[in-house]
């Protein structure tokens, strides 16, 4: 199947998937208890004020009239307004995304730059030190939940030892780069100083601040992937081919790194795309653990003070993400392993 | 039902690994905890004693600022004074903000944990090997249309899924009296086991699809075995035919993938009650949340839970590696997390 | 008067498992003559591609070469050896079992090219036929342009460089003067467009164009001895035939000195100048391919010669040994001769101890067995019921995890 076709076919599944949630959490509006109005209105609102109050949110039409309504706007890309603050959902939600992106991104990196070394030296010196540090870190680092390990690093590294701020984001990674963008934007004839000085700043309390939750939400995954990296590549090191790679004069680390390693990631970007949805999910977490200003922290609100539209909207945008990331491990899975290619 | 083969398979990696070992003791831990928790628990779980609050476990001692409010010739002075809190024999892991108990809560919060992690997995496998033997034994439109909504499930998040699930419908658990209460073996302990019956339903909707694929997957390749046509040909049901034939060549990649699924609700539930979705009030996740707000004075308080957990998923997983590494079922490290 | 390129002493190769140590390969000796094909035959299980692997230093965990000297005549390498690792050195000859591990990892490609029972498995199933070719090329290519320095041929080649180059075009190891060589070679072994064909991947290649692509390999070095193990065993019979053509013709053209491993006797037949019969980790018989055939002397000799259907003949039935391979392993080894158990001729000596071998010096033509020194003697020989004890017990598997490709015994199909 051509690169396009996939693409075009990916895309349609995708769809149906983020219409799926969007129907399961609007059915979710109805099942779920407590009426959405009482969480809206004053709590002395007449019975008057509360039907003027359903009706602006169109909370009294039939069911099947809402969800056309619904369906409607978001095509037109209007996701409703906030119940609480009254502001676009879309804004609200758009605005958390740099966020969880930057956890996500800084987490994945922490998990990818430890964790295949990490494999590659546990599978090439079995039974050394390095090996039983890595087994036994790849074990405990997958049974331990996020949010725990996060509250630990806060005790020992904060609390205790006062390295790292217990929580927050006071400035994105974005907003720090604006003192060099925005120079840039301008153009030499406004002559806006750029601030190298206040980037390297801004730069550093990002840093600062994003440590914690991008190791607290990368270490299952550096525990996983080491895992993997070590199993597979024992398995592959094995094979017959390997040998043959030797015998034909490969120095050890062109067959390491070009064979072995290479086929040793093929199926682990398999996992990973199956284990996406534990990073996002464990992103969530994570942010209700740090205060970290993303997605998930306001999801978590939004169900605690059933802001139907912002839940809505945040579950679409997950989704979205979710399904848009899947694809894009499917094409590198396709680019490296032209065996199977694209089906 | 499990051959001889299998038996001598698992025994001989078990002599091999030190790890099975310790999984196998771990679990066994565990599992002792969890059902004498009535009769292992030095207190009432949920009894509070303000006058104990904040103890330390054994072997530490706090000093703690403590203001008293002293009225003297109707001048209100408030005194602080510099108080030593040591750790009290009865309570070895200290004691929480409102005095009750750390261990007794770790002891009972097993139960909970094993509840979910047992129970969510039962329901899931059940479910979803249903669903995965009859649309890999009958394929067709049935299995184009069940393994579409698995793909569905598959593509969304599943923690993010049973976030909203459980926060929005609500908790609802129902409760089974305790035997050791009944038997009046431990009367100062609570009636009931709560069994948080929303988290386990939500715990299996989302994880039923990983069973469903296994289970579609043995389906297909026993379909076309030639006992499986003989048995039709002398006129088996098909329902005989998936009992008899198809579900025991089944089982061993169901239960290796029911170990590693124990772990992850266990783990998937902790998260839900962390947030405070939970049906029970004796939960790891939910003494974890409670702590972390005492975390610069009274650290136990969220660390003995957490601890707790640890032991717990890496004693199944070590089991499911045992499992895993001597039946040889053909499933991947890694599939079927959270 | 040829003079022998390789010269093999006393290489005793074991593997040490869970269940015992398994004696794969022991004492094997013998003298490869420059350009001369020297056959090794034996049933599966005998230890030939044990051997083969030790010559190249390619035994894996938990086997180790335990004791033996692997000669190997090379002046430059003599010379540049005596150097830094004097005592390897004797006059043109290297024991390149005492050279450091680098340098005898480089002798592989450009010295000895070794090509693999399975091609569809010897090569990589995930990079194009062409770039694995190239890899050999370039290894080489690099290595010659800093002869001085092992270090070169990795040329800084790490895993950020593995990285980068799934990354981005052009960071990779390869050249495009190695991929045209490549292609090159291609053609050489007879695939019809190769360039074309060189970006293909395994699997889009038939068995035989695979060892014809595993042999342009081999030849990317241009190496001194090509070391063939099963090259024909998992091919189809008419295929087999194009392989050894090949073979053949380049052995021809190059003067290239080739050691043929094969359980077939009817390639040995075809391409062999020498022939040496191993079994049960030794080497039995070994003489010119002339004496072995037409005077074989050890019974196993015989019995593998009589187990070549005779085509004239009506039946035509194939006459395999009774029997099977003794356990290799070290504790159910008996200090006696271990074909004692099938030989139609043993004798009560032979249980005794164990016959000598002839060792260097002695004629060519050679046998481990009592029947070289003195005829049979039938008052000698053993009741006919005297193994049916044990005979279940000697068919336990080995575990070497090369030779067991399909339970092959010897045969002659050609």
């Amino acid at each position: 199947m051509s690169l396009g076709r996939f693409l075009v076919r990916r895309t349609l599944q995708g769809l149906l998937v983020v219409w799926g949630v969007i129907t399961v959490v609007f059915v979710l509006r109805f099942l779920s208890p407590g009426d959405p109005v009482t969480f809206v209105a004053p709590l002395d609102a007449s019975p008057e004020l509360r039907q003027r109050i359903a009706a602006d949110l169109g909370l009294n039409k039939p069911m099947h009239v809402q969800y056309a309504d619904y369906l409607a706007g978001l095509l037109q890309g209007d996701m409703g307004y906030s119940y609480q603050r009254g502001l676009p959902a879309n804004d609200i939600v758009l605005s958390r995304v740099p966020a969880t992106v930057e956890l996500a991104v800084a987490s994945s990196i922490v998990a990818i730059v430890l964790s295949i070394p990490l494999g590659v030296v546990a599978a090439t010196r079995r039974h050394s030190p390095a090996d039983y540090g890595a087994t036994l870190f790849s074990l405990v680092g997958i049974s331990t939940p996020n949010f725990w390990l996060g509250i630990m690093l806060v005790l020992f590294l904060s609390v205790q030892l006062d390295l790292f701020p217990t929580s927050q984001r006071p400035v994105g990674f974005l907003e720090a780069w604006t003192h060099l963008i925005r120079f840039k934007l301008a153009g030499p004839s406004l002559s806006v100083p750029l601030d190298a000085g206040a980037f390297a700043d801004d730069m550093g309390t990002w840093l600062w601040h994003i440590t914690l939750p991008a190791v607290t939400l990368g270490t299952y995954f550096t525990a996983l992937i080491t895992r993997l990296t070590r199993s597979g590549m024992l398995d592959e090191l094995g094979k017959e081919y390997v040998t043959a790679a030797r015998a034909k004069g490969l120095p050890e680390t062109l067959v390491r790194y070009r064979h072995a390693l290479r086929n040793t990631l093929i199926p682990i970007l398999t996992v990973l795309g199956l284990q996406l949805g534990t990073l996002i999910g464990g992103a969530v977490i994570t942010e209700a653990v740090f205060a970290w200003p993303g997605l998930g922290s306001l999801l978590i609100d939004a169900i605690n003070s059933r802001d139907w539209p912002i839940i809505q909207a945040a579950l679409i945008v997950i989704g979205v993400s979710f399904v848009v990331i899947n694809v894009a491990v499917d094409v590198v899975y396709g680019y490296l392993n032209p065996q199977v290619g694209y089906e | 039902m499990v051959s001889d083969r299998t038996w001598r398979n698992l025994t001989v990696e078990l002599k091999r690994s030190h790890l099975a070992k310790l999984g196998v003791v771990l679990i066994l831990f565990i599992l002792l905890a969890a059902t004498f928790a009535p009769l292992l628990a030095p207190h009432d779980p949920k009894q509070t004693n303000p006058g104990e609050a904040n103890l330390p476990p054994l072997g530490f001692s706090e000093t703690r600022t403590e203001s008293t409010t002293v009225m003297e010739d109707g001048e209100i002075t408030i005194v602080e004074e510099q108080v030593q809190v040591n750790a009290q024999m009865e309570h070895p892991l200290g004691t929480d903000h409102v005095g009750r108990d750390v261990l007794s809560r770790a002891l009972f919060g097993a139960r909970t944990s094993l509840i979910v992690g047992i129970g969510g997995t039962a329901l899931a496998a059940m479910f979803g090997v249903i669903v995965g033997l009859v649309s890999g034994f009958y394929g067709g439109r049935i299995d184009d249309a069940l393994m579409r909504i698995a793909d569905i499930m598959l593509a969304f998040p599943s923690l993010v899924l049973a976030i909203a699930l459980t926060g929005l419908w609500g908790q609802q658990s129902e409760s089974i009296p305790d035997p050791f209460h009944e038997l009046g073996l431990a009367p100062d302990m609570p009636a009931e086991i709560v069994i948080p019956s929303t988290i386990i339903a939500v715990v299996a909707l989302v994880n039923w699809v990983w069973f469903a694929r296994v289970a579609r997957g043995e389906a297909l390749s026993v379909r076309n075995e030639e006992y499986v046509k003989a048995a039709r040909s002398v006129g088996a049901s098909d329902l005989e035919i998936l009992w008899r034939h198809v579900l025991p060549n089944s089982l061993t990649p169901i239960l290796v993938l029911g170990t590693i699924q124990v772990a992850a609700i266990i783990l998937l539930e902790s998260s839900l009650s962390f947030l405070g979705f939970s049906g029970a009030n004796l939960s790891w996740g939910l003494d974890i949340a409670q702590g972390r707000d005492y975390l610069s004075s009274s650290w136990w308080i969220a660390t003995v839970p957490g601890a707790a957990i640890v032991i717990a998923v890496v004693g199944i997983n070590l089991v499911g590696d045992w499992l895993r590494d001597a039946l040889d079922p053909g499933i991947d490290q890694g599939e079927g997390g959270v | 008067m040829p003079r022998d390129l390789l010269s093999v002493r006393d290489l005793t190769t074991r593997f040490f498992t869970q269940e015992g140590q398994v004696n794969a390969v022991e004492k094997v000796s013998f003298d490869v003559e420059e350009g001369e094909v020297l056959g090794i035959v034996g049933e599966s299980g005998s230890g030939k591609s044990v051997t083969a692997l030790s010559l190249v230093d390619l035994v894996e965990d938990p086997g180790r070469i335990v004791t033996g000297e692997i000669n190997y005549r090379n002046s430059e390498l003599a010379e540049s050896a005596s150097e830094n690792a004097p005592d390897a050195v004797d006059g043109d000859f290297v024991d390149v079992r005492k050279l450091p591990e680098r340098h005898r990892r480089a002798l592989r490609g450009p010295d000895f090219a070794t090509i693999f029972q399975d091609p569809a498995s010897s090569l990589n199933p995930s990079l194009p036929v062409g770039e694995q070719i190239a890899e050999a090329v370039e290894v080489q290519r690099r290595a010659s342009a800093n002869p001085r320095s092992t270090r070169s041929r990795t040329q800084s080649y790490g895993l950020g460089k593995f990285l980068l180059g799934t990354a981005l075009p052009g960071q990779g190891y390869l050249t495009e003067e190695s991929k045209a060589r490549a292609i090159e070679l291609l053609e050489l072994v007879g695939i019809p467009d190769p360039a074309e064909r060189a970006e293909a991947l395994p699997h889009e290649y038939s068995g035989g164009m695979l060892q014809r692509a595993m042999i342009a390999q081999a030849l990317a070095g241009e190496p001194e001895l090509l070391i063939a193990d099963e090259p024909t065993t998992a091919l189809d019979v008419t295929i087999q035939a194009q392989i050894l053509d090949i073979l053949g013709d380049i052995q021809e053209e190059t003067g290239m000195t080739i050691l043929l491993i094969t359980h077939n006797l009817g390639v040995i037949a075809r391409m062999c100048d020498r022939v040496g019969v191993m079994y049960a980790g030794e080497i039995v018989e070994r003489g010119s391919l002339e004496d072995v055939f037409d005077n074989p002397v050890h019974p196993y000799t015989q019995g593998l010669l009589g187990s070549i259907p005779d085509l004239e003949s009506a039946g035509g039935r194939l006459q395999p040994i009774e029997g099977n391979v003794p356990s290799l392993l070290d504790q159910e080894m008996e200090d006696r001769c271990y074909f004692a158990d099938r030989c139609p001729n043993a004798m009560e000596e032979c249980l005794e101890k164990p016959p000598e071998f002839p060792g260097p010096g002695s004629p060519d033509h050679a046998a481990k067995c009592y029947l070289a020194d003195h005829p049979y003697e039938p008052e000698q020989a053993l009741p006919e019921d005297y193994f049916d004890d044990e005979s279940s017990d000697t068919t336990v598997g080995r575990d070497d995890g090369k030779d067991d490709a399909s339970g092959e015994g010897v045969s002659a199909d050609d």
